[in-house]
């Protein structure tokens, strides 16, 4: 419902598809460049599919795929080491994870390969799970390689790019990939009915308000 | 002039002849350079000119690579108040400023919007009084204006000037009325070619506001008007040139509110006031009533200066807690008419359904706990008439979005009637309710706080389904055509709320306040609080320069805490939450040493925590307890799960904290609590109204034969052996015959909306998945309604 939008913008226009949606957890180190990602990434896409949330700790952004509208939930977490045993609160029931690294420091790396560790033995079996080394931007600092992170992204069956939350290289793309290997499911979305909320035509009350916005 | 011509069934209205005066729109293009210079204008030389200007004073700086317009800064007005910065979007050609999803297709609508309107700012925008003088021939002056003496004209001294222009172009289109909850949207094309003259003109006359000119500031906080559709026919039969003498003679269809786009006062006889409308909003109808002979009568009388003063008292009330604080986000978006009198209470406090939450910001009801408190401190005899005018504006929101207000009244209503009838099936379900959940938890030792809470839950969810097979509720229900099944469920829950939760929620929070003082987590909060209370963010890991709450928001908060506390129902409670969350990250960046920063998680989490080691631990340990149990699970996801989670997980950190425990160990405490937290979200299930196989609360007993079993083997075996607890649910429901697709169901939710996953073997997936893909049809498409994650969905 993006009634607070532009406004002039035509609502019925979102085609009958699809809908999915899914609960993304973002985990890695503190600093890694988490929330600038899926910052990077919700606001590179079209208004529409955007919804408002209070701050960006929780952001809700839709992408459509084929016939597909997939939406993510998107759950950060606090990489602090403190707040590390909290994390099972925000991964579980998530059917997606983002683990973050920053290529420039390899500790941020070790740190992402524990959280693999423990999303693989401990979060919802049948999770997707994509591995980010981010900051690709600052290749003349880099001291994890590439072909390292790769080579663990395959053996552990991850999906991994190489992101730029500053220059936006790769943010699309990695949640594209993701929405294409989630499992597809038409969940018959209630804000699909919501949309479709409107004019209230059949109530004797309604007529003033067909007088403002019939146009005559 | 006053030629109408139908196009496309549409009465076009004429444009005026060329040697009008420029609209304002078009007087801020002309001078663009001035008020968005180019390079060498970056953020410090904005700011650095903008230093001392009065209040409201801007200037917009483009970003030095793109050159696009990045960033709004304006004065907060004192010498020593920081130049305030807003990041502006510019996406497709669209502008908006980061803070708010109000988009303009360009930067000068987008300025001239926010002189109106503070919405997401901490004041309007002031527009220097050399520009309104500017006409067709002399626009060239506009041109040549610089950034400097843009900003040296006196923004007081304008008011004047202001009031005398004729209207200018209104260029957001968005029509809400909220009288039967319809959604009226116009057309912008259809403004764009003809302006809105048509819908905005008009009452200029006898039903001019008396604020006098001067007001023009609290003006602006008010920009939305009252509007009655029903006027339109006779406003646009007549032409605008007749305009005033035609509008003062034309009294009948006219019902406009006087306070928001009137500010000249007939006293004074003022020309027509440039027209504030950017969002036209009616309150409700009967709101407008009210206020229509409110207006008659006004316009029968003079004003007097005693109606000066008392409209003034109001209007000053509104500035309260309006512009002068500049910490506070206030969205004009939605109706906040300062004078329009009580509307009528809606019939329960009961808030929108939060269904709304999740996509909606709550931002622009948010104020309404604000003005209620700073109201009452500020005693204001007419205190009563905002808190009335907030509600209002809270159920009107919901009007508007939902076109659900009177069906849910008429729901709401009809479930109470129902709770009450003598005799009646649902009374006693009721009354066994009430008096089981009193009786139960005071004698019970068996059971921890959260067991106990969670039979509450499934209680709840049992009742709810008694109410959807209710003939009379269906009723009701099928008069609502355009929810969905979880949408339905969710309002029939918070009707719910009112009959069965609100009788038992002392008792329910006693019940949790014994068995967390019993299980030592009040003992610990408290010596963790005496611990951490003194530790700065820093040491709670936030990052250098995030701000914390200061003082005054930090007192709102914890009165926000005591509200929410005082809410017996979850989702009201849900609302506050995020409420209080939302005033944290405002107060993160707005205390922040770098301006435009956006914070995450690594900070928010920190930030909460700072925030609840100055608060009321206890009483939120407790309503945190309750929300977790009773909070209807579909709620549990999104945003309002989010931020629940986070204050959960906030508040274990507290509890748990130990100085010199490796953090990286999963402690014994946590495993526990892990295990909690798995059951308890794993336990309820919410069903369709539309499934065939409803359990009933009269059913109850073997459902809870079923949950508590699941219980106990939770408890007596450890995570790996969990696996199996499903099927063993199902094995033993199974001869129940029609029953058994309840836990099929619950199964599903469990595995789909809840967690552990992990816990679950395939193998039984797929022996339910075989048994159940026909009979279930129905209730999965509701079931799966929000998450389709599983292949057993296909």
């Amino acid at each position: 419902m993006n009634s607070r939008g532009s406004g002039g913008r035509s609502n019925g226009t979102l085609p009958q598809t699809k809908i999915c949606q899914f609960k993304l957890v973002l985990l890695g180190d503190m600093a890694v460049g988490k929330s600038s990602l899926v910052l990077r990434f919700v606001k590179g896409q079209f208004d529409e599919f955007q919804e408002t949330t209070i701050g960006a700790a929780f952001l809700a952004q839709s992408v459509c795929l084929d016939d597909t509208t997939v939406k993510f939930e998107i759950w950060d977490t606090a990489g602090q080491e403190r707040y590390h045993s909290l994390a099972p609160m925000y991964y579980r029931g998530a059917q997606a994870a983002i683990v973050v690294f920053d290529i420039t420091k390899p500790e941020t790396f070790e740190r992402a390969k524990a959280w693999v560790k423990e999303l693989q033995r401990q979060a919802s079996p049948n999770i997707v799970i994509a591995l980010a080394g981010n900051k690709a931007d600052l290749a003349e600092k880099r001291l994890v390689e590439y072909e390292e992170a790769q080579t663990y992204a395959e053996d552990t069956g991850l999906l991994f790019m190489e992101t730029s939350a500053k220059t936006a290289m790769n943010v699309n793309e990695l949640f594209l990939a993701i929405a294409k290997k989630m499992p597809k499911t038409d969940t018959q979305n209630p804000t699909h009915a919501a949309r479709h909320r409107g004019v209230n035509l059949q109530d004797p009350d309604a007529q003033s308000s067909r007088a403002c916005c019939g146009g005559n | 002039m006053a030629v109408h011509s139908a196009i496309n069934g549409t009465t076009a209205i004429p444009w005026r002849s060329s040697r009008r005066k420029l609209s304002l729109l078009e007087q801020l293009r002309g001078c663009q350079e001035a008020w968005c210079p180019g390079a060498p204008w970056d953020r410090e030389g904005a700011h650095a000119a903008i230093c001392g200007t009065p209040a409201g004073s801007f200037l917009v700086v483009r970003d030095s690579v793109t050159s696009q317009p990045s960033l709004l800064c304006v004065s907060a007005g004192g010498e020593n108040d920081p130049v305030l910065d807003y990041n502006i979007k510019s996406i497709n050609k669209v502008f908006q400023l980061s803070e708010s999803r109000l988009s303009f297709s360009d930067l000068a609508e987008l300025v001239l919007f926010y002189s109106f309107t503070r919405d997401v700012l901490a004041v309007c925008l002031s527009i220097p009084q050399c520009i309104y003088s500017v006409t067709d021939k002399n626009k060239n002056r506009l041109s040549q204006l610089e950034p400097k003496m843009w900003l040296c004209t006196p923004p007081d001294q304008q008011t004047d000037e202001m009031t005398h222009r004729e209207p200018s172009i209104v260029m957001c289109s968005i029509q809400l009325t909220s009288t039967n909850g319809a959604l009226c949207v116009i057309n912008p094309l259809y403004l764009r070619e003809h302006g809105d003259d048509w819908l905005t003109n008009r009452a200029t006359g006898t039903q001019c506001a008396m604020l006098p000119s001067n007001f023009r500031r609290e003006r602006r906080l008010t920009t939305t008007r009252t509007w009655a559709g029903a006027g339109i026919h006779t406003k646009r039969a007549i032409s605008l040139e007749q305009e005033p003498s035609a509008a003062s003679t034309e009294s009948s269809g006219l019902t406009r509110a006087k306070s928001a786009d009137s500010p000249q006062c007939p006293l004074t006889a003022s020309p027509p006031a440039v027209p504030t409308g950017v969002v036209l909003r009616r309150p409700s109808r009967d709101a407008a009533c009210s206020q229509e002979n409110r207006l008659s009568t006004e316009s029968l009388t003079p004003p007097t200066p005693l109606n000066l003063g008392s409209l003034s008292g109001t209007v000053s009330e509104v500035q309260h807690h309006g512009s002068p604080v500049p910490m506070s986000p206030h969205r004009v978006s939605w109706i906040e008419d300062g004078v329009w009198q009580s509307p009528p209470r809606p019939s329960s406090l009961l808030q929108p359904p939060s269904l709304e939450l999740d996509s909606l910001s709550i931002s622009s009801i948010e104020e309404e706990q604000e003005s209620q408190m700073q109201s009452s401190t500020i005693h204001h005899p007419s205190a009563h008439r905002l808190a009335d005018k907030v509600l209002h504006r809270l159920s009107a929101v919901s009007q508007a979005l939902g076109g659900l207000v009177s069906q849910k009244k008429r729901l709401i209503n009809r479930v109470q009637e129902l709770s009450e009838r003598k005799g009646g099936a649902f009374t006693d379900n009721v009354k066994g309710f009430i008096e089981m959940t009193l009786k139960c938890g005071v004698d019970s030792e068996r059971l921890t706080g959260s067991e106990f809470l969670q039979e509450v839950r499934s209680s709840l969810t049992s009742l709810r389904e008694t109410l959807l097979d209710h003939p009379e509720i269906q009723t009701v229900l099928d008069s609502i055509t355009d929810l969905s099944d979880l949408e339905i469920d969710s309002l029939v829950e918070l009707s719910l709320h009112k009959v069965a939760l609100k009788p038992v929620s002392a008792h329910l929070y006693s019940c949790i306040r014994n068995s967390r003082t019993n299980d030592g987590t009040f003992e610990r909060l408290q010596s963790n609080l005496r611990l951490l209370e003194k530790n700065k963010l820093a040491e709670l890991g936030g990052s250098a320069g995030v701000g914390v709450p200061d003082n005054v928001t930090l007192e709102r908060i914890q009165q926000r805490w005591t509200s929410m506390h005082e809410a017996y129902s979850p989702n009201k409670k849900v609302q506050i939450l995020l409420k209080v969350c939302k005033s944290i990250y405002h107060s993160m960046s707005a205390n922040a040493s770098s301006a435009g920063t956006v914070f995450g998680a690594d900070d928010f989490l920190p930030c909460l925590t700072w925030v609840l080691l100055r608060c009321d631990v206890v009483t939120l340990q407790i309503d945190t307890d309750y929300l977790m149990e009773l909070l209807d699970p579909t709620q549990l996801k999104g945003e309002g799960g989010y931020y629940l989670t986070t204050l959960y997980a906030s508040l274990y950190y507290i509890s748990s904290f130990r100085p010199r425990m490796a953090a990286r160990q999963l402690s014994v405490e946590a495993q526990n609590s892990l295990n909690q937290w798995h059951r308890r979200r794993t336990l309820h299930c919410n069903q369709s109204r539309r499934s065939k196989n409803r359990r009933t609360f009269r059913r109850q007993p073997s459902r809870d034969r079923g949950s508590k079993n699941l219980e106990t083997n939770t408890e007596s075996n450890n995570e790996s052996a969990k696996g199996n607890d499903s099927v063993d649910v199902n094995s033993e429901q199974q001869p129940e015959g029609t029953e058994m697709l309840q836990p099929l169901t619950e199964e599903r939710e469990r595995g789909q909306r809840v967690e552990d996953e992990s816990q679950m073997s395939n193998p039984a997936l797929d022996h339910h998945e075989q048994g159940t893909v026909v009979s279930e049809q129905e209730s999965r498409q509701s079931v799966c309604a929000a998450e389709g994650q599983k292949d057993y969905c296909k």
